[in-house]
């Protein structure tokens, strides 16, 4: 078999980490990798063979001989002649769909998590400072669990009359309502989610909904309600009691300083 | 020889492995504390703690969390009047009810405690235990292919069986009983709209279908196909055509009226067999091959049913992701199309499924519209719109609340921002019908079939007509349980309050309906969030001149290289 010429091989490892990282890793193992990541990618590898072949000067030549063969020699016409017509096509065709692609409409950035207010209010009443306030009825957990588990049930009951056609039977943010929402409801199974917040953030956000979000809150699309309209104090700390021990978070806490 | 002991060791635990499988695939294990447990925790809020289904959600459900206790399930693979088998109970739990709240719990519960639920959920009913045979099994063995002559057949029998009756002329769910019926519990219940087959609870395969027929599905208004619910039940399929048209005579001579006495005689034996056999009696040999016979009709007429109703409805439910479903409206020279114009056809429709408003009182949890469907086209200087939606009943305001005393009627509002969005970062007005931001709104009621209001609202709940009405131009018709509506507008209007439209130009739009016979009104209503809409741009010309002048430059350089590379050559040598 005859070797391989180094602009082949050269040629089989660019194409094919392009079909590696776009339809191996993209595709089969299924983690897309965006665009602007491969072109990088690809830059890099790239430069590494321009490095190789430009090592030596004997190198060079050898990896610049097929294209030569290729542009002069009378063997190669065939070749030449299928190139020639390859390249303007596929460049035709290229620019074509830049520039008769569709435009689309502009995404919107978003802060999923934005900085709340210094004070925690219920219908303009004010609860205290963000960072003091905790849940009343946590301290029943140690105390008396009876009392707990009856305000665990009753935020279970919150829950199922108010929060689940969006947020999900079980808390997963994967209601009946929620692919026809965006941003999608807040799923509390997410690690991400309860232990990265105090309860008093739950509270902010329940209570005051999509519309009390901050100015930094864009693009202004949230479904969430504005539940102190609706929802009694009590009944807003009983739910968030509920979606921890449903979940088996624990909210974030500021302990006593030792 | 190692080798051999290897191999037959793994044999014998790959086989241990399938008979492990086969055997959960056939039955739940016993009801454990385990499935107690998950079933309080995933299941209870709904079904309640004692499977009555009166759960602390129930209150607000439509149609209602299923009562255990009766032993009535709607989706089996079993026949009318049968349990269901623990694989149907398994399959349901595994992958919900699509269109009810009963998600699937694929993902949130493991196999393993989906099947400990089954097992629990049967300790509700005593039937479960008591009954010592299985399930007798729908058989799925003389399927008959879908084909257009098979759905051709199946239409015929669609009007004959007075499926129509509920589901409609061509199966909106829009028949004229549609609006009367309720379940063994008392509760209301729509029947199905046969067009969203996205919708149907027990999933739309031909054979999901078709073991509805079958099976019944229990606790509704669905009857099975059996005994008297079936027509001429008993009857050959050349006897049933015989005695339909003896039927639809005017008057039958004595000979006729005999030969009919002899098919209603043939039809009542068949019919007490079947009530005989679904009273667990034992049927003499006779009656069992009478039974075979009419059953074998009805198996027959259900295929071609089936494959009918299957003819109805996409194979998918329609692309809805939110971001990506853009209403693009298509450039025309001359005048726009109006509402019946065969233009329309041409064009694809824009799904934007709508959900309950569940945000502010009063609120609406068990929406009857599942999206609104939407064309458009524009010219340079107007904009038509078709909006088409699925409604099972048309009321046009001659009904009242019985709560609120509030007129209740079909609607539809489609709503725009007053001013587009400039910008990624600029906010869009809340999507309830704008807050702080104020938003232009489209008001059609069914009571004024040709007219659209223009409102301008900053809330739900404040919201006013404009009082400079613009021209819009209005048509709609109500027919087979979907509403059509027409509007048309200019692009530029002189009115500041007006939403002003430029080609290329991304406009957020949303909607809100109004089903005023599921009690829609006010708040009470479906709605959706912002989706996009643009008057698509003429595509550039320019997509004529680079491209080839692209091409051709690079020719040039193909043959500058040679150029170049042969002098070189030439020069080395």
């Amino acid at each position: 078999m005859k070797r391989l010429s180094l602009f082949t091989i050269c040629l089989i490892i660019l194409v094919g980490s392009w079909v590696f990282l776009r339809f191996v890793v993209g595709g089969v193992i299924s983690v897309p990798i965006p665009s602007s990541v491969i072109g990088m990618y690809m830059g890099l590898i790239i430069i590494a063979i321009l490095v190789h072949i430009s090592v030596e000067d004997s190198r060079f030549r050898e990896f610049l001989r097929p294209v030569h063969e290729t542009l002069i020699d009378d063997k190669r016409r065939i070749r030449r002649r299928v190139i020639a017509v390859l390249i303007p096509i596929f460049l035709l065709g290229y620019t074509y769909s830049i520039i008769a692609q569709r435009a689309n409409p502009p995404g919107s950035p978003r802060d999923a998590h934005p900085s709340p207010p210094l004070e925690l209010t219920y219908k303009d009443a004010v609860i205290g400072t963000m960072q003091d306030v905790v849940n009343p009825f946590r301290h029943y957990e140690k105390d008396d669990p009876e009392a707990f588990k009856a305000h665990v049930e009753n935020g279970r009951r919150v829950y199922h009359q108010n929060c689940f056609p969006c947020h999900g039977d079980h808390l997963d943010g994967q209601g009946h309502f929620a692919p026809y929402l965006q941003p999608l409801p807040a799923n509390f199974q997410d690690p991400g989610i309860i232990p990265n917040f105090q309860e008093s953030f739950f509270f902010w956000r329940i209570a005051k909904g999509g519309p009390g979000l901050p100015a930094a809150g864009t693009p202004w699309d949230s479904a969430m309600p504005i539940w102190e309209d609706y929802l009694t104090k009590d009944e807003i700390w009983d739910v968030i009691l509920f979606l921890s021990d449903y979940t088996g978070y624990q909210p974030r806490t500021f302990g006593e300083a030792h | 020889m190692r080798n051999r002991n290897v191999v037959s060791l793994l044999m014998l635990v790959l086989g241990m492995l399938c008979v492990l499988m086969l055997a959960h695939a056939q039955n739940a294990p016993e009801a454990s504390e385990k499935g107690k447990e998950v079933y309080e925790n995933s299941c209870a809020h709904c079904h309640g703690v004692e499977g009555r289904g009166d759960g602390s959600a129930a209150e607000n459900l439509l149609p209602k969390p299923r009562d255990f206790t009766r032993g009535l399930y709607k989706i089996r693979s079993t026949e009318s009047g049968q349990l269901p088998t623990d694989q149907d109970l398994f399959d349901i739990i595994t992958e919900g009810m699509p269109g009810s709240s009963m998600p699937p719990w694929d993902t949130a519960l493991s196999a393993d405690d989906r099947w400990e639920v089954v097992a629990y959920i049967k300790t509700f009913y005593d039937g479960f235990k008591e009954s010592e045979t299985p399930p007798r099994a729908i058989s799925l063995e003389d399927k008959i292919p879908y084909a257009e002559e098979s759905v051709e057949i199946g239409k015929g029998l669609y009007v004959d069986l007075g499926c129509v009756e509920c589901h409609g002329n061509v199966g909106r769910g829009d028949g004229t009983s549609a609006p009367t019926l309720t379940d063994e519990w008392g509760f209301q219940t729509w029947p199905a709209n046969l067009a969203q087959g996205w919708n149907y609870r027990g999933g739309a395969d031909t054979e999901d279908i078709f073991k509805r027929f079958i099976g019944g599905i229990a606790g509704s208004p669905m009857p099975a196909f059996e005994g008297d619910s079936f027509l001429h039940f008993g009857l050959t399929a050349e006897e049933s055509k015989r005695l339909s048209e003896l039927e639809n005579k005017d008057e039958m001579t004595e000979a006729e009226e005999e030969e009919s006495g002899k098919f209603y005689e043939k039809m009542d034996a068949a019919v007490d067999i079947a009530l005989n056999r679904a009273e667990g009696m034992e049927l003499s040999a006779a009656e069992q091959q009478t039974y075979d016979n009419a059953m074998k009709v009805v198996y027959e007429k259900s295929w071609h049913l089936a494959n009918y109703v299957k003819s109805l409805t996409p194979e998918k439910r329609p692309e809805s992701a939110i971001g990506n479903n853009v209403l693009r409206s298509q450039y025309v020279q001359g005048a726009l199309p109006p509402m019946d114009d065969a233009a329309w056809e041409t064009l694809q429709s824009g799904y934007f499924p709508v959900v309950g408003q569940v945000v502010i009182e009063p609120r609406q949890f068990n929406p009857t519209i599942d999206s609104v469907n939407v064309k458009s086209f524009y010219n340079d200087t107007e904009v038509a719109f078709l909006f088409t939606w699925d409604d099972r009943t048309q009321t046009i305001g001659d009904e009242t609340d019985e709560t609120t005393g509030k007129t209740l009627e079909d609607a539809l509002a489609i709503q725009f921002p007053v001013k587009v969005p400039q910008g990624p970062t600029a906010p869009k007005p809340y999507f309830l019908w704008g807050g702080r931001l104020p938003v232009y709104l489209w008001h059609w009621k069914a009571s004024a079939p040709e007219q659209v209001t223009e409102l301008t609202a900053k809330g739900i709940n404040n919201a006013e007509a404009q009082e400079a009405q613009g021209e819009l131009q209005t048509q709609s018709i109500y027919k087979d349980g979907q509403y059509k509506l027409w509007v048309k507008r200019a692009l530029k209007t002189d009115d500041k309050k007006d939403l002003q439209l430029e080609p290329g130009v991304f406009v957020p739009i949303a909607f809100s309906a109004w089903d005023g016979a599921n009690g829609d009104v006010d708040t009470k209503r479906v709605m959706s969030s912002w989706y996009a809409f643009v008057l698509e741009p003429v595509p550039s010309s320019k997509r004529f001149i680079y491209p080839p002048l692209i091409a051709i430059l690079s020719v040039g350089f193909l043959f500058g290289l040679r150029a170049f590379v042969q002098r070189r050559n030439s020069e080395e040598v």
